[in-house]
């Protein structure tokens, strides 16, 4: 799974490499649309519903892990 | 910047990362660096009817503002809008669909008096979704997104499938086999009047496949036959079958025997000179199938149906993938007939040992014309899909050519018609002050030394006009070699070659050898 998330994150936010600290604070391209993009790859990769509230609380790739397991994504 | 997108919603995510965007619903910025434009506004949400009804009409208002503040020569496109959301609360209340229907149809009308206005119908990408996947209330309120951003994928392919039908990047021809794709049954086994074509299912499918593929021809695209079997067999079927559909004149050329498939495909492009990547194989054998997609990578191969009654789907998917254009001109409708006129000249080539007697008994009539409102949309498109003969390779839009002739090129078009039949417009040449930037002419007319007279004539005419100099270019592309040595064959004299195989000529006019030959007859319109 956390491979996978830092491969969408790579993608959306058009990086050529990628650390574990990423979030929105020290990321430039990490704006709203971003945001948006983002949300809508996990919930097609993992299969799950973010809620407006998860969405808006997606700042950093630890918030994406963390949203994640709550909703019950597990490692595989 | 490449396109611009005039919006009222959260679109970014369908377009290409390197479009722009106006603010939400702003007109007020309209970027002259921009490629060109889009126009992309959807319906209002809310249950307001009235206020719906004025935004709608708002938007038109202000499409038509933008419309005319925006450079003639660049083109625009406009998606029509699609009532996708919204919740009447009476069965009879028809007011926003009606002012949508209006919208729809003013962009329509606008499109009849623009000629850089190119004009899209969402619904044809809506209409693959139910209302509920194509809105999503929730990104609605995050992010005010008139569309379910999981379309996304969806969305880019449909609107690249779009820009390429504008840009008219389609395939020329088909290549289709008989047995099991064109009736059902084997020929061979079955017999003419064994196998399955018109009367009841399956030969019902089978005579309604014959007949779409019908009216494709007729719309330009080049039908042509590949199949292994004996073709006295088949010339009887198509000759004695009463359900037959297309029979022999209907295919500009055909490969019946039993040769590998791959060879008798590379015959079809050389006879009928079209690059093979211009080619759409059909048959419904997998193995053949498999073997085209490895021999020939260029030739496009779609999956065939397993069911007859699948064919009517797999048709539209067809004319989707390869065969969609913006519009179509007089020229494409012509086409097959074209084609085989090339063949029965190509026949009558081999009765004479002298080709200048075969040229003089061949009445070649060249016409001239200055490009003009009606040649226009033609010579674009020969500038995009001219391939082999074509000096440049430069592509250029409708507006494009508008917008060189308004700054002062000279632009000629040529038509050539022959006793065997008329061709049609198949050549051009744009030259800006003393430089040639484009000539191209349409592969159908090779082989009779037009291009020469029809350079000739042009540098007489830029001479007549004052010019003493001619400057022109070759620029090397995968496909046209023929033509690398075209302007030293014309007598040009190369002033520069560079690295990247592109060669520079200058001509002094005073002293060029502007001769030609007296059975080309030239007229001047």
């Amino acid at each position: 799974m956390e491979e996978k998330v830092l491969e969408i994150l790579k993608s959306v936010l058009e990086l050529d490499s990628i650390e574990r600290n990423i979030a929105s604070s020290n990321c430039e391209k990490w704006d709203s649309m971003a945001q948006l993009n983002i949300s809508v790859e996990l919930e097609s990769e993992f299969g799950v519903t973010l809620e407006p509230e998860d969405i808006a609380a997606l700042a950093s790739y630890e918030d994406i892990l963390k949203i994640l397991k709550e909703k019950g994504v597990s490692d595989l | 910047m490449s396109l611009f997108v005039f919006r009222n919603n959260t679109v970014e995510r369908f377009f290409p990362k390197d479009y722009a965007f106006s603010g939400y619903d702003d007109i007020s910025v309209i970027p002259a660096d921009a490629n060109g434009y889009v126009w992309f506004y959807q319906a209002p949400v809310g249950y307001n009817r009235e206020a719906s009804v004025k935004e709608i009409q708002g938007y038109q208002q202000k499409f038509n503002f933008v419309l005319a503040q925006i450079d003639p020569n660049k083109t625009v496109i406009a998606l029509t809008m699609e009532d996708t959301y919204s919740v009447p609360f009476t069965e009879d209340d028809y007011v926003v669909r009606t002012a949508i229907e209006q919208y729809n149809a003013a962009l329509f009308e606008a499109e009849k008096v623009n000629a850089n206005l190119k004009v899209i119908d969402y619904f044809e990408f809506t209409r693959n979704y139910p209302v509920a996947d194509l809105f999503d209330w929730k990104f609605y309120f995050i992010s005010q997104m008139g569309i379910n951003p999981k379309l996304t994928k969806d969305f880019q392919a449909w609107w690249n499938r779009k820009l390429e039908s504008i840009a008219l990047k389609r395939k020329k021809c088909i290549v289709l086999d008989l047995d099991n794709t064109l009736w059902g049954g084997v020929l061979g086994e079955d017999g003419i009047s064994g196998i399955k074509i018109g009367g009841d299912y399956p030969g019902k499918a089978f005579a309604f496949f014959q007949k779409s593929l019908l009216q494709l021809s007729k719309a330009g695209v080049i039908l042509t036959v590949c199949s292994k079997n004996n073709e006295h067999d088949v010339l009887e079927a198509w000759e004695k079958n009463p359900f037959m559909v297309l029979k022999k004149e209907h295919f500009a050329a055909y490969r019946i025997n039993w040769t590998d498939k791959a060879t008798n495909i590379k015959e079809l492009a050389e006879e009928l000179n079209i690059g093979l990547d211009s080619f759409v194989f059909v048959d419904d054998n997998p193995t053949e199938r498999e073997l085209i997609k490895q021999m020939l990578p260029m030739v496009s191969v779609p999956e065939f149906p397993a069911q007859p009654y699948e064919l009517p789907v797999f048709f539209k998917q067809l004319v989707n993938d390869y065969f969609k254009v913006y519009s179509i001109t007089e020229e494409d409708k012509k086409k097959t007939e074209q084609y085989k006129a090339n063949a029965a000249r190509a026949q009558a080539q081999n009765s004479f040992t002298d080709f200048g007697a075969f040229l003089e008994s061949l009445e070649i009539q060249i016409t001239i014309e200055a490009a003009n409102e009606f040649n226009i949309p033609r010579i674009a498109q020969m500038t995009q899909k001219t391939n082999q003969f074509n000096l440049t390779t430069k592509r250029y839009t409708d507006a494009d050519v508008k917008g060189f002739l308004a700054n002062g090129w000279k632009i000629w078009c040529i038509s050539v018609a022959d006793r065997f039949g008329d061709n049609g417009i198949t050549g051009c040449i744009m030259v800006n002050g003393d430089t040639i930037d484009t000539f191209l002419l349409s592969c159908r007319i090779l082989g009779k030394g037009i291009e020469k007279a029809f350079i000739k004539k042009i540098l007489a005419m830029l001479k007549e006009s004052g010019i003493k100099a001619v400057k022109a270019a070759y620029l090397p592309t995968a496909k046209n070699a023929q033509v690398a040595d075209f302007y030293d064959r014309c007598g040009f004299p190369c002033v520069a070659e560079n690295a990247d195989g592109s060669k520079e000529y200058a001509l002094d006019l005073k002293s060029a050898d502007l001769e030609i030959e007296k059975y080309y007859h030239i007229n001047l319109k």
